[in-house]
């Protein structure tokens, strides 16, 4: 990461008590594993993006 | 925090895809298609080209030119450039590396029956994708630009979970015998409460011995995937549980037929015990065409044990979230109503919804199985002309002094100049299979079979996304596997798997012996 990248990160984050470091990878949201919040929201929308994938395979495969 | 990174990678890999996808639809890789034998991924790398490509151009040239402030739009657009990453490197393994590596090693000759090196191994684009994001991540490393989108591979793990119960249905299970349904159900969840018993005396973490005993317990990486969440397991939890599966395996694959063979085990019965003891579903079809290379009877056992397994796979994964919940918190009651609403992971019931919807016949005929099933209304032009059914007529003698037990199917088939019931259909595939007939009446009968069985289309698309979103969560897997992980982990997941393994394996051997003779 540059240090130009670095000073964004900190200057425009206004969450940065909350910031996370694995690895060398920072963040503030979501866990090491996953970007979402918690397993119910990534369930949630696994359950979603799958029933979308049906709907689609549904609908336009003959 | 802004998590976008002003960088050309994005851009970079969308040409990339565009260029496979232009170079393919053109023709230009056809030589390279035809040596490497991957003509069936023609139409995924012309049409998944162009999607990636169109897509990675598009957000690319926004990571690059556009203005970003800390936000949700920043945040998960920034998760594109990751997720074309993971798709990019997953993607050439399977179109090319993984082809390319079967080349070699059928050139190589086979290792095992008729099978080549690759295929005892299980080197298939998943396990190379999970090696693949090892070796990434432990040498180059993964790009700071790609990190928040390497994040992603568990939601495609949990879709393509979700996905595969639309592969199943009831009228498939309904034909299931009781005793494979009791045999399985005792031997599934006895492995689970083994290794839970052994991983606590070995000292494993929770997180390992939850996620080895899914996986030692019910079918290898579908069900490690399932139970990785409810027992927060880390990535190099889930790749030492799918590394211990296949190794057992590939032993099992060599020794089972042997230890068959001494024991003198009928057809059903070595179909049975393969279909219990080897965890991989492609090992346990290896094992089972190794016993019985002339015939499919001992295959088709062992599917069916391998089927009644996915049926076991909620109660385990609710079972774990209650044994998980006891054993971090360290609750001396577990209110289980309250475990199923907190714990019991989406997903899965999302599996369960697609189960029930496939067997409505909303996705293929209600009595598929894997999008494949058994339809003889087939048009005139589909039967066996006069002068075939002729031919095969000719060979009854033959078959009837090698191999009788066939015969009645195929004078049916010469009757009626079609396969006239599902039996019957497995019956023909075992003759074709067991070679006692002329290589003209062989291809007839492969002829017949493949007039009345057929492959639903929305499943096979079905199949196709499955593969995808597995082959990217996985890869996406191993690129958060650390050298340094795996030493951590050391050798005992492999040491508990191996004991629960060999015990699983011997103690199903003595019921089966016991108890299955020649009819499930």
């Amino acid at each position: 990461m540059s240090e130009k990248q670095e000073k964004d990160i900190v200057e425009g984050d206004a969450q940065n008590i909350d910031i996370q470091e694995v690895d060398g990878f920072r963040f503030h949201r979501g866990s090491a594993l996953s970007i979402f919040g918690s397993d119910r929201r990534e369930d949630m929308m696994a359950l979603l993006l799958a029933l979308l994938i049906a709907l689609g395979v549904y609908l336009l495969v003959p | 925090m802004v998590y976008t990174h002003r960088h050309p990678a994005t851009l970079i890999m969308g040409a990339i895809f565009l260029l496979i996808g232009l170079a393919t639809g053109s023709g230009l890789l056809d030589g390279l298609i035809q040596y490497l034998h991957a003509q069936k991924y023609v139409g995924e790398m012309v049409w998944l080209g162009y999607i990636f490509g169109v897509a990675g151009i598009v957000v690319g040239a926004w990571h690059l030119w556009g203005t970003h402030e800390e936000g949700d739009l920043d945040y998960y657009l920034s998760t594109v450039a990751g997720a074309l990453f993971i798709l990019l490197v997953a993607l050439l393994i399977r179109w090319y590396v993984a082809p390319w590596v079967a080349v070699i090693s059928k050139a190589m000759g086979p290792v095992m029956g008729d099978k080549p090196i690759h295929k005892v191994l299980g080197l298939n684009y998943v396990v190379l994708g999970i090696l693949a994001g090892i070796l990434i991540t432990n040498t180059i490393g993964v790009p700071q630009w790609a990190r928040n989108g390497v994040r992603l591979s568990r939601l495609g793990l949990k879709t393509g979970v979700i996905l595969l119960g639309t592969l199943y249905s009831f009228a498939e299970l309904a034909q299931l015998g009781k005793l494979s349904v009791v045999l399985i159900g005792v031997f599934v969840l006895g492995s689970v409460g083994l290794v839970l018993l052994f991983g606590r005396l070995r000292g494993l973490p929770n997180t390992m011995t939850g996620v080895l005993s899914a996986g030692m317990g019910v079918c290898g990486v579908s069900a490690t995937v399932a139970a990785a969440p409810v027992v927060k397991a880390r990535p190099v939890d889930i790749a030492y549980t799918i590394g211990t599966i296949l190794i057992w395996g590939v032993g099992c694959m060599f020794l089972f037929p042997i230890i068959g063979h001494v024991l003198d085990m009928g057809h059903v019965q070595f179909g049975a015990w393969a279909g219990t003891g080897i965890l991989n579903s492609a090992q346990v079809a290896g094992a089972a065409l190794a016993y019985q290379p002339d015939g499919i009877e001992t295959l088709k056992v062992a599917e069916i044990f391998n089927i009644t397994r996915v049926l076991f796979l909620p109660i385990i994964v609710l079972w774990l979230a209650l044994w998980f919940v006891k054993r971090e918190e360290g609750a001396e009651k577990v209110n289980i109503g309250q475990v199923v609403i907190q714990k019991f992971p989406l997903f899965v019931l999302g599996f369960i919804l697609m189960f029930a919807l496939s067997s409505t016949g909303v996705f293929a005929p209600p009595q598929h199985y894997k999008g494949k099933y058994f339809d003889n209304n087939i048009p005139e032009s589909k039967l066996l002309k006069p002068e075939e059914a002729a031919v095969l007529k000719s060979e009854i003698d033959a078959v009837r002094a090698k191999k009788p037990e066939y015969v009645g199917a195929l004078e049916r088939l010469v009757e009626n100049r079609k396969i006239m019931s599902r039996e019957d259909d497995a019956m023909i595939r075992g003759l074709n299979n067991a070679k006692v007939m002329s290589k003209q009446a062989n291809k007839l009968l492969k002829k017949a079979h493949k007039a009345v069985r057929h492959t639903a289309k929305k499943i096979k698309k079905f199949r196709q996304w499955i593969t995808l979103l597995f082959a990217f969560g996985l890869t996406g897997l191993g690129m958060q596997i650390t050298i340094a992980a795996i030493r951590q982990a050391g050798g005992q997941p492999l040491v508990v798997g191996g004991i629960v393994g060999t015990l699983k394996a011997v103690l199903s051997l003595i019921v089966i012996i016991l108890f299955v003779h020649e009819t499930i």
